[in-house]
């Protein structure tokens, strides 16, 4: 306990679990409509490539983030028409588009390997930058920090606590009793589909400017695939989205600390995945239960087309 | 119905893992009129801004200089021997390449096999140590300058702790922390380096992890293996925490927390073996011998975050303030010293008036692994270092040797089994 309460260490996966909820946050939405994008790998680090080019070339971090965000939307349009217009298989139509938003992502930073730029400061809130313990952990970062902290429970009220959620998740439930019930399925997925992309293109936006301060390529690891793992962990709650993204980071995090007692180093590079396959087993275990699935379990038309 | 859709993600994933690895080809300076067409074939993407990137930028340097070289360079290649024989397939029979360049340690089976494939053709191997008729090696080390970069370290390290983020634990980088430390010894005896292995040559995001971790435990020095200015950054990120840039000039990243580091100069390598191929010094039948390994002393490396700046000015004051007492040189600051030292390696290998691996060196356990007043040999640096100097505080994981990606392979299974599981938990119709 005593390492996670370290500041440096706790600012640290504080660090690195943003990196995995805020497009956490976003693929939730994106599912719950009923679309599967696997592409966000591909989102992520083009964003990531695009938001640092453009920062270079304008010298304006919001800029930089604004198009990163506007990128992933892009992106994700390309999905949604493949998709929800022509009713195409959506994981092929995702892993084509990580596919193309990787080499993307090499052609946009090509000009920029090797540049530096001033990302975004840490901003340490005042008051609750002095709460002990968890003052120095959580209140001294970059503003998308602070933003993922806010989009959690905002995110989560709209999907469950207002209409606009309601048709969401109907939309992905049962699309065809809301298209008679005269909800335009499709817009809505458009939508959420569109959102989720933004969402990823947050997430490399942040990657590229505030948790890591440059581009190079490939600089993402995979690790954007992690993501539709952690929707799964999260059982389609941006709630989860916060327990799957933190637990995660701890464990990417912690592994460099473990060392010190001597653990094997490749167990303790698997340890993020293997926790994380964990919880897919054990809920898939939970699941397995029908009354339990149909409270907590994956929205019933994911990955279906939608044809009226 | 499960299984079937089981399985057709499985190939699913077997596909996507092959696009993942194959590798992507690129020809640069189309003009077909040079005597000698180079093809080099690169392990990682030239935007890695480490290793690919400075081989990459090497070449272009050497082809921008002579009007009879071209070059075409296949980047991303797998290091398995028919990814590698398959790239200078189409290096020799699409482009006509009169010389093959390839530039990752695991390349060299495939190098090996691919020069049986063509006999008239030259080969040289980046990093082995297997040679053929037709087959050269050639290498730049930088233990000379991690020595120098330990010196600063030593001298400048408040918590008298240092620390280390290593890519794997092969002699290369065990040898570039015992030269770290054995630097950092020289210029405070109670200096101790502390080490975290990431596993990896290219991972910004375990990087910054690790070296977070280590400044969590008190280390206010920060040196590195790894391919991105993520370590620069943290130091950058953390007040009262100091990098070195690590093969790439990486001081822009972090202006006020790079002391130095390690550059690279591969053009210097391959202006010298294709100007010999040129004037038929080097032909396809006497490489056998030809094993090029430079240092300090042939300009193949250079010390510094920045070209042409061996210490970062910022840092200038603070090291001229603190003197050390040398056998040799007497009183001197650490300024100074290290200069002298640059002036003293400022020779080929074996004709150095210093060297950092001179005897007494006791590992860990206490063992005198170098004895007083012998130079390690060298062999005993380059193939049989697997021990730590006696102030590393870190330990060296067994059975890892840097060629296998494990990761990848559970990477690609674990996408398989998040499809698998959100299939499972799907409610039925």
């Amino acid at each position: 306990m005593a390492e996670i309460i370290n500041p440096v260490l706790g600012q640290s996966i504080v660090a690195a679990a943003t990196f995995f909820l805020i497009p956490t946050l976003g693929e939730i939405y994106t599912e719950r409509s009923g679309i599967l994008n696997l592409g966000i790998e591909g989102m992520i680090i083009a964003s990531a490539a695009g938001s640092y080019a453009i920062t270079f070339l304008t010298q304006n971090l919001w800029v930089g983030i604004i198009f990163g965000i506007f990128l992933g939307g892009i992106l994700a349009t390309i999905h949604a028409v493949i998709t929800i217009t022509f009713n195409r298989n959506q994981i092929v139509s995702g892993i084509g588009l990580t596919i193309f938003g990787t080499g993307l992502s090499g052609f946009l930073g090509r000009d920029v390997i090797g540049k530096a730029v001033n990302g975004l400061d840490k901003i340490e809130l005042p008051i609750l930058y002095d709460l002990p313990v968890i003052g120095p952990i959580f209140f001294n970062h970059t503003i998308l920090v602070y933003l993922s902290y806010i989009l959690v429970p905002v995110l989560w009220f709209i999907l469950y606590k207002t209409r606009v959620g309601i048709l969401i998740r109907t939309v992905g439930e049962n699309p065809s009793a809301a298209f008679n019930q005269g909800v335009n399925v499709r817009l809505i997925r458009y939508l959420c589909t569109i959102f989720g992309g933004m969402c990823a293109g947050l997430g490399g936006a942040y990657l590229s400017l505030s948790w890591l301060n440059f581009w190079s390529e490939g600089m993402t690891n995979g690790k954007g695939w992690i993501v539709i793992a952690l929707v799964v962990v999260s059982l389609w709650n941006p709630l989860g989205a916060l327990f799957g993204s933190y637990l995660f980071g701890s464990f990417d995090v912690l592994q460099f600390s473990f060392q010190q007692i001597g653990i094997d180093t490749s167990i303790l590079k698997m340890m993020p995945y293997l926790s994380t396959m964990t919880f897919l087993a054990l809920w898939a275990i939970i699941l397995s239960q029908q009354k339990v699935k149909s409270i907590v379990g994956a929205p019933t038309a994911l990955a279906t087309p939608f044809e009226d | 119905m499960l299984k079937k859709t089981f399985i057709k993600y499985i190939f699913l994933g077997i596909i996507f893992g092959g696009i993942l690895f194959s590798g992507t080809m690129n020809t640069r300076g189309n003009t077909s009129t040079g005597d000698i067409k180079a093809g080099f074939i690169y392990v990682g993407p030239i935007g890695d801004y480490g290793w690919t990137n400075a081989h990459h930028l090497g070449q272009e340097m050497v082809a921008a200089e002579y009007d009879w070289l071209t070059t075409v360079y296949i980047e991303t290649v797998a290091e398995d021997t028919a990814s590698v024989v398959q790239a200078v397939d189409t290096l020799v029979s699409v482009e006509q390449c009169d010389v093959i360049f390839t530039t990752s340690f695991g390349f060299m089976d495939g190098t090996l096999e691919a020069a049986t494939k063509y006999p008239d053709k030259l080969f040289f191997h980046c990093s082995g140590f297997k040679r053929a008729p037709n087959v050269g090696n050639y290498f730049a080390d930088f233990y000379q300058v991690y020595y120098l970069n330990g010196l600063m370290a030593g001298a400048l390290t408040e918590t008298d702790k240092l620390g280390y983020v290593g890519a794997f634990p092969i002699p290369e980088v065990i040898r570039h922390i015992n030269a770290w430390a054995l630097g950092a010894k020289e210029a405070n005896p109670s200096a101790t380096v502390d080490v975290r292995w990431i596993n990896s040559w290219y991972s910004p995001t375990a990087a910054t992890s690790a070296a977070n971790a280590l400044i969590a435990d008190g280390v206010d020095m920060l040196a590195f293996t790894e391919d991105s200015p993520t370590v620069v950054q943290v130091a950058e990120d953390n007040d009262d925490v100091y990098a070195f840039s690590h093969y790439s000039p990486m001081q822009s990243y972090g202006e006020t927390s790079t002391i130095s580091g390690q550059l690279v100069h591969w053009e210097i390598m391959y202006d010298e073996i294709l100007t010999k191929i040129h004037d038929d010094t080097y032909t396809n039948t006497n490489l056998e011998n030809v094993d090029l390994l430079w240092f300090l002393g042939e300009g193949a490396v250079e010390v510094g975050g920045e070209f042409d700046e061996p210490i970062n000015t910022v840092f200038e004051a603070d090291l001229k303030a603190i003197n050390l007492t040398d056998p040799v040189h007497g009183s001197i600051s650490v300024y100074d010293l290290i200069f002298e030292r640059l002036d003293e390696m400022n020779d080929t290998w074996a004709n150095v008036d210093f060297d950092p691996f001179t005897g007494p060196i006791s590992a860990q356990n206490g063992t005198v692994m170098i004895a007083s007043g012998v130079r390690a040999s060298i062999p005993e640096l380059f193939s049989t270092m697997t021990w730590f100097v006696d102030n590393v505080i870190g330990t060296i994981p067994a059975g890892d040797d840097g060629d296998s990606t494990p990761i990848d392979l559970v990477m690609v299974l674990f996408g398989v089994l998040a499809l698998g599981a959100f299939q499972f938990t799907r409610r039925k119709k």
